[in-house]
C-alpha cells in the first residue's frame, strides 16, 4: 500500500463521486473515501430537487445561471436519475405581488424558462393546490434522486479505473514537510464491500493531492491537516409524506422563509425546509416543532397535507461557506455559491484543496472546476467530459416495455424497477427466476436486491438506497426481513441479522418523527410483528443468552402428559432444533428460518 | 366519503343536504326534481308507477360522453334541459364525466376538498386512499380469486400497492385488474377502511378504457356479459325460442370456441311473462298508502328469468301494506363494475338515479331484492359518479329483508304464521355482497325460529361465479374451485333445496349441486302470504 495514487478524494456525497468520476476519466489515478455510505452526509439528506435556477432568480443570479446550465446537462446525463416533473413558484392572495415579479424577470434574465398561469390554470395542472392561489411561474424544476446519481458516479469512476472505500473514515491528514501527502483511513471491515462482523483496518494513502469535498465536515478535516476552513453548518428539516399530492414541485413565490417547497420524489412526496445554523454537524437538535412547521405552512399551498400520511422527517446540514470577513448573522443570506480553498494559496499548505458551498444540481460543475484546478496542480493535461458521456445506466433505455412478457413482474413494478435501473434493466431483471417481489409497497423485486447486495455487501442501507426497498408505507417492517434473507445466499446468519438490525434500526430513526396517525398505527403493527413473530423484542441469539431449546420442545417433563404426540417423540435436538428456533442455526441449514412455521403450530 | 353533488346545489337550497332523509325532506326533495327534471308520470300525486308500455323502455336520458369536454358543463341531466346552471364542474369520475370539487360545503371553501375528487380528465385520484393501507394483507388473505389463482397479486396490489406506484402521465394498469371478480371481500376484510373495490373499479375502469384492444374478442365479450340486461331484454321477445337457442348444444361450442363462454355453463331460462308485464297486467300496486311507500328495484334477473321472486316482493309488502311503486329502471351496473364498463355502468346509472330520486321524493324507500343491485346502489354509485341526487339514492337503499326487519315485526308475523305448508329444509349461502351490507346473517335469523324450516348457513365462502367471472372459459375452472367448499357444505346440508338472495350465486350453487334454488322472499310469500 506504499504506492502513490495520483488524487484522494476524501467525502463521497455528490461532489466527492462527481470529482472522483471526472478524475477517473480524464486518466488519474483516484481513490474516494467515504466514512459512511455513499452519500451519507448532506446529499442523502436533501429534499431531490434539480434546480431550474429559479429559487435564487433574485438573490443569487449567479447560482441561478449555473442551475439551468446543469439542470440541462443532468437531464441529459442522468436521465434515470431525474424526474422532469417541472415546476412552479405559486402565489398566494397574501404574498408580494412585487417580488412575483421580481421572480418573473429574474427567471428571464437568468435564461430560465418562464411562464405566468392563472390559479385555474395552476389547479388545472395541480388539483391539490389551494384555491386562493392567484397564479403561478412555471419553470423547469425536477426531481433528482441523489442516491442513484452518487451511485452511478462512482460506478463510472470505477469503471475507469478508480477505487471507491466507503466506510471508510479519514482518522489523519498526512502532513510532511509543511505539505498534504496523504490520508489515514480506518475500514470499518476492511477494504472493499461492507460485510458486518469482519474486522476493521488502518490504512494509509498517499497521495500526490488531496482533494477535501466533506461538505459540512470540512472543518474536521481541515483541523487534521492543521488549517482552519471556516463551514457554517446550516440544518434543515424534510418531511416525507406517503403518497405524492403533487407530481410538480411547488414553490412559495415570496423571498425567503421556512417550509416552502414540495418535491414530489418517486412514490412520496418531500416537504421542506428550514435553515438553523448549528455548530457541528453531526449533533444538533431535532425538533418537532420544525416538522409541524413544514406541514402548517405548506398547508397553505397544498391543504391535502394536513391529513395526509407523514412516513418520517428527516435533518440535513447545508455547508455553507462564506469567505471571512463578510460578517452575515442569518444563515438564508450565505450564499449558495461553492468556493475552492487552495491551501497552498491560504495557508502555505500546498499537496490540498477544499471544496465548500454549493448544491447538488451543479454538483458536476464543481466537479469539473476542482478537476481541473488538480490537473493544474498535478501538471495532467486532459479534457472534462463529463458533460456529455452519459452515467452508467443513463444510456438510451425506455421504460415503456412488456414487463410481463420480458421479466415476468408485474407492469407498475416494472416500470419503477425499469426508472430505477435505467439502462441496467435488462442485465438486473433478466437474470433471476423466479423473481418475487420483496418490498411490496415500492414495488423492488428480488434481482434488484440481489443486485444491490452484489455491489454494496451485507449493507443493506446501501441496498436501500440504490433501490428504495422499505422506503414505502410500512418503512421496513414487511420486508427487512426478507431484504436480509437475501443476504442469507452469501452470508452467515449472524451477518444477515446484524444487517437486518441496522436496516430496521435506520428506518425507525426517521419514523419517530412521524408518531401520529396512520404512521403510529404503522409503526406499533410493525413492533408487534417483529416482536411476536420474529422475537425481535428480546431475542435469545441476539442477547447471548443461554436458552433451554429442549424445554420447549418436550415440555418440562419429556415424554409427560401436555405435550403429547410429536414433542415427546423427538427427543434428539436435532429435529427439535429445526422445528422451533426460527432460524438459529441458518449457519448450518439456510431453510432453517421455515421452522418458524412448524413452531407456530 | 361524501361527495357532493354539484356545486350549484346550494343555491336551490333543498337538493344540497344529504344523510338527513326524513319524509318532509324527502317530499320536499322530490318535488322540486320532479319540476327540475319535468320527467312526467307522477306530477306530485302519490300514483303507483305504471309503466306506460310493458317494459321498461322510456328514452334515455344519457347523452353519449362529451366526458372529454369539461368546462362545458354538459352533464346529462343538465342536457335535459332541467337543471340549474351548475357551476364548471372541478372533477369527474370513473373516465367518464366530470363531477365537482366535492366539498361539503356549498361555499368556496378553500380548505374543503375531497381529495379523491380532483383530477379534471376524468379520473379519480385514489391515491390517498393508499395512506390508510398498513399493508396487514388481510385483504389477501380473504380474496377467494388470490386462493385459487397463483398469477392473480391480489387485491393489496390491485389497490392501494399500484395506486401508490402511480405517476401522472406514467402509469399504466396492470392487466391483472381483469381476474378481480369484484366480490369486494376485501373491503369486508380491511381493518383500516382502504376503499379497495372503489380502487379496483376506478382501476379495471381506466385499463378497459386506456388499454383494453377494443375490438378483441374479450372486450366484446365482456361487454355482452357486462350489458346482461340488453340481452335479455331482446331475448324475452322471444322467451321460449331464446332459452332453447342459448342452450342449444352447436351454438354453446360455438359461443366457448369464439366468445369465450364456456359451454358447461346453462344459460338462465328466459320468463314468458317478464315481471313487468306481470305488473303491468294486474294494474300495478294494489294497496295505496302515502305513509308506507316503496320504490322497488327489481334488477334485470327478477325482470327477465326470475319474475316470482319479484312477484314475492311485492305481495309480501303488500301484506305488510306497502304501497308497491315500479319505476322505470335499467341495469344497477354490477356487471358492468365487474368488467370495467364505466361508461356503460354510468348511462343506466343515469336513469336509475333519476328515477330513484323521483321516488324517494314521494316518501319511498328504494328496495332491491338482488344484494348486488343494493350494494351497486348503495356503494358503488356515490364512490364511482356524480349524479345529482345519488347520495340520496344511496342512503334511502336497503335490500328487502332487512327492509323488513327493521321496519316490520317480521318475527312476530312469522311466529304467528303457521309456516309453510311442508316441512322443509334450505342449505343457505350468503353472497358477498349481501355480507359487504352486514346480510350475511339475516336469512338465518328470519327463519331459524319458524315451525318446519330448517335453514342451514353454508358458510361463508364465495359462490365463485361472482356475476360475469363464472362466465368466461378462461376463469370457468377457477370459479368452479372457489365454489368447491360452497357444493360440499351443500351437499353435506339436510336441506336438498338452496337459498340465497343473490340470482349468480343461485346460478352457481344449482350448477355445482343440481338443487332447485329460491330467494328468501319467496319462502316469505309462502310462511306469510299464502
Amino acid at each position: 500500500m506504499d504506492d502513490q495514487v495520483d488524487v484522494v478524494v476524501v467525502g463521497g456525497g455528490s461532489t466527492g463521486c462527481g470529482v472522483i468520476r471526472d478524475l477517473a476519466r480524464r486518466g488519474l489515478d483516484a481513490v474516494l473515501v467515504e466514512k459512511g455510505n455513499l452519500t451519507h452526509g448532506t446529499t442523502g439528506r436533501m429534499h431531490g430537487l434539480l434546480h431550474s435556477g429559479g429559487r435564487y432568480a433574485v438573490s443569487d443570479q449567479k447560482s441561478a445561471r449555473e442551475c439551468i446550465e446543469e439542470n440541462r446537462v443532468l437531464r441529459d446525463i442522468a436521465a434515470h436519475c431525474v424526474e422532469e416533473t417541472g415546476g412552479m413558484f405559486v402565489k398566494r392572495p397574501e404574498d408580494s405581488e412585487e417580488y412575483f415579479r421580481e421572480k418573473l424577470e429574474g427567471c428571464r434574465a437568468c435564461d430560465i424558462p418562464a411562464e405566468v398561469i392563472d390559479g385555474e390554470e395552476a389547479r388545472r395542472r395541480e388539483p391539490y393546490l389551494a384555491r386562493d392561489v392567484e397564479k403561478a411561474i412555471v419553470v423547469p424544476d425536477g426531481a433528482v434522486d441523489p442516491f442513484r446519481l452518487c451511485v452511478a458516479n462512482a460506478a463510472d469512476a470505477r469503471e475507469h479505473g478508480a477505487r471507491v472505500e466507503t466506510h471508510a473514515e479519514v482518522t489523519d491528514v498526512l502532513v510532511e514537510d509543511d505539505a498534504v501527502v496523504g490520508v489515514e483511513i480506518e475500514h470499518d471491515s476492511g477494504p472493499g464491500k461492507r460485510v458486518h462482523r469482519e474486522p476493521g483496518t488502518t490504512e494509509e494513502i498517499r497521495a500526490r493531492y488531496v482533494v477535501n469535498a466533506t461538505g459540512a465536515w470540512a472543518g474536521r478535516i481541515g483541523e487534521m491537516a492543521g488549517v482552519d476552513v471556516e463551514v457554517r453548518p446550516s440544518k434543515g428539516v424534510m418531511t416525507v409524506m406517503n403518497t405524492r399530492q403533487v407530481d410538480t414541485v411547488i414553490n412559495r413565490c415570496r423571498p425567503k422563509g421556512d417550509a416552502d417547497i414540495v418535491v414530489p420524489h418517486e412514490t412520496a412526496c418531500i416537504l421542506g425546509t428550514t435553515d438553523e445554523e448549528v455548530d457541528d454537524p453531526e449533533d444538533y437538535p431535532e425538533e418537532e416543532w420544525e416538522v409541524d412547521l413544514m406541514i402548517e405552512t405548506l398547508s397553505e399551498l397544498v391543504p391535502a397535507l394536513k391529513d395526509a400520511r407523514t412516513l418520517r422527517s428527516f435533518w440535513g446540514v447545508r455547508p455553507l461557506y462564506e469567505p471571512p470577513g463578510t460578517g452575515t448573522d442569518d444563515p438564508t443570506d450565505i450564499t449558495r455559491d461553492y468556493f475552492l480553498l487552495d491551501h497552498a494559496e491560504r495557508d502555505d499548505l500546498p499537496g490540498m484543496t477544499s471544496i465548500v458551498g454549493g448544491k447538488l444540481t451543479t454538483y458536476r460543475m464543481m466537479a469539473e472546476s476542482i478537476s481541473d484546478h488538480v490537473c493544474g496542480k498535478l501538471g495532467h493535461d486532459a479534457d472534462c467530459d463529463t458533460a456529455d458521456v452519459p452515467l452508467p445506466g443513463s444510456e438510451d433505455f425506455s421504460v415503456l416495455r412488456d414487463y410481463m412478457e420480458e421479466f415476468g413482474i408485474r407492469s407498475p413494478i416494472g416500470r419503477r424497477s425499469a426508472q430505477r435501473l435505467g439502462s441496467r434493466t435488462d442485465d438486473v431483471l433478466g437474470g433471476t427466476d423466479p423473481n418475487p417481489v420483496v418490498c411490496e409497497c415500492e414495488g423492488v423485486t428480488r434481482a434488484e436486491v440481489r443486485d444491490g447486495i452484489e455491489q454494496a455487501g451485507s449493507d443493506l442501507n446501501a441496498v436501500r438506497l440504490r433501490t428504495r426497498a422499505s422506503m414505502g408505507n410500512c418503512q421496513g417492517g414487511f420486508c427487512t426481513h426478507r431484504i436480509a434473507s437475501e443476504l442469507a445466499q452469501e452470508y452467515p446468519e449472524p451477518v444477515a441479522r446484524d444487517a437486518e438490525d441496522e436496516l430496521y434500526q435506520e428506518r425507525w430513526k426517521g419514523q419517530r418523527h412521524a408518531l401520529w396517525g396512520r404512521q403510529l398505527s404503522q409503526a406499533m403493527l410493525n413492533h408487534l410483528l417483529h416482536a411476536t413473530t420474529m422475537n425481535r423484542d428480546g431475542d435469545p441469539a441476539t442477547t447471548d443468552a443461554d436458552v433451554d431449546f429442549g424445554a420447549f420442545d418436550a415440555g418440562v417433563e419429556p415424554g409427560g402428559g401436555g405435550s403429547a404426540g410429536d414433542g415427546s417423540e423427538s427427543d434428539d435436538s436435532a429435529a427439535g432444533v429445526t422445528a422451533t428456533d426460527g432460524g438459529i442455526d441458518a449457519a448450518e441449514s439456510p431453510d432453517a428460518t421455515d421452522g418458524g412455521t412448524h413452531g407456530d403450530r | 366519503m361524501t361527495r357532493h353533488t354539484e356545486n350549484g346545489d346550494g343555491a336551490d337550497g333543498t337538493d344540497g343536504s344529504h344523510g338527513d332523509g326524513g319524509p318532509n325532506d324527502g317530499d320536499r326533495r322530490g318535488a322540486n326534481d320532479a319540476q327540475r327534471c319535468g320527467c312526467g308520470g307522477t306530477d306530485g300525486t302519490p300514483q303507483p308507477n305504471v309503466p306506460e308500455i310493458g317494459r321498461d323502455e322510456r328514452p334515455a336520458i344519457f347523452v353519449p360522453d362529451g366526458g372529454d369536454e369539461e368546462g362545458a358543463g354538459a352533464g346529462p341531466s343538465e342536457t335535459d334541459g332541467s337543471a340549474a346552471a351548475d357551476a364548471p364542474r372541478t372533477a369527474t369520475d370513473g373516465g367518464v364525466e366530470s363531477a365537482t370539487g366535492g366539498s361539503d360545503s356549498t361555499e368556496l371553501d378553500p380548505d374543503a376538498y375531497d381529495p379523491i375528487d380532483v383530477f379534471p380528465e376524468g379520473d379519480l385520484d385514489l391515491r390517498d386512499g393508499a395512506d390508510s393501507c398498513y399493508k396487514c394483507t388481510s385483504c389477501d388473505t380473504s380474496c377467494p380469486v388470490a386462493e385459487v389463482d397463483d398469477e392473480f397479486p391480489g387485491p393489496k396490489f390491485q389497490g392501494p400497492e399500484q395506486w401508490r406506484l402511480k405517476r401522472k402521465d406514467d402509469h399504466d394498469i396492470d392487466e391483472s385488474i381483469t381476474s378481480c371478480s369484484n366480490c369486494m371481500r376485501c373491503d369486508d376484510a380491511c381493518p383500516s377502511s382502504v376503499p379497495l373495490s372503489q380502487m379496483h373499479n376506478e382501476a379495471r375502469g381506466q385499463f378497459v378504457e386506456e388499454q383494453m384492444e377494443k375490438l378483441s374478442l374479450e372486450y366484446v365479450r365482456n361487454r355482452i356479459l357486462a350489458n346482461y340486461r340488453t340481452s335479455a331484454r331482446l331475448a324475452s321477445v322471444v322467451p321460449r325460442l331464446s332459452s332453447f337457442a342459448m342452450n342449444f348444444g352447436p351454438a354453446r361450442w360455438a359461443m366457448d370456441k369464439v366468445l369465450g363462454i364456456p359451454k358447461e355453463r346453462e344459460f338462465p331460462e328466459f320468463a314468458t311473462t317478464t315481471f313487468r308485464e306481470w305488473w303491468r297486467d294486474r294494474g300495478g300496486a294494489q294497496i295505496e298508502n302515502p305513509d308506507k311507500r316503496v320504490a322497488y328495484f327489481h334488477g334485470c334477473y327478477s325482470n327477465y328469468n326470475t319474475p316470482e321472486v319479484g312477484k314475492a316482493m311485492v305481495r309480501v309488502y303488500e301484506h305488510f301494506g306497502y304501497e308497491v311503486m315500479v319505476p322505470p329502471q335499467k341495469c344497477s351496473g354490477t356487471p358492468m363494475f365487474a368488467n370495467g364498463m364505466l361508461k356503460d355502468a354510468r348511462r343506466h346509472a343515469e336513469t336509475n338515479v333519476e328515477n330513484l330520486v323521483e321516488a324517494i321524493g314521494d316518501g319511498a324507500d328504494v328496495i332491491a331484492s338482488c344484494t348486488s343491485c343494493s350494494m351497486s346502489l348503495r356503494q358503488e354509485y356515490p364512490e364511482l359518479f356524480d349524479i345529482h341526487g345519488i347520495e340520496d339514492v344511496s342512503d334511502h337503499t336497503f335490500e328487502a329483508l332487512e327492509y323488513l326487519r327493521i321496519h316490520e315485526d317480521l318475527d312476530g308475523a312469522l311466529a304467528e304464521s303457521d309456516g309453510p305448508g311442508d316441512e322443509q329444509s334450505f342449505a343457505y349461502h350468503a353472497p358477498c355482497h349481501a355480507r359487504n351490507q352486514g346480510l350475511a346473517r339475516q336469512a338465518v335469523e328470519t327463519f331459524r325460529d319458524v315451525d318446519g324450516v330448517e335453514m342451514e348457513d353454508v358458510g361463508d365462502s364465495c359462490s365463485g361465479i361472482s356475476g360475469t367471472y363464472g362466465w368466461k372459459s378462461e376463469k370457468y375452472e377457477k370459479s368452479m374451485q372457489i365454489g368447491e367448499e360452497m357444493f360440499d357444505h351443500m351437499e353435506d346440508a339436510e336441506g336438498e333445496v338452496g337459498m340465497t338472495e343473490c340470482p349468480t350465486c343461485a346460478m352457481q350453487m344449482e350448477h355445482g349441486t343440481g338443487y332447485e334454488i329460491e330467494h328468501p322472499l319467496q319462502l316469505l310469500e309462502e310462511t306469510l302470504v299464502a
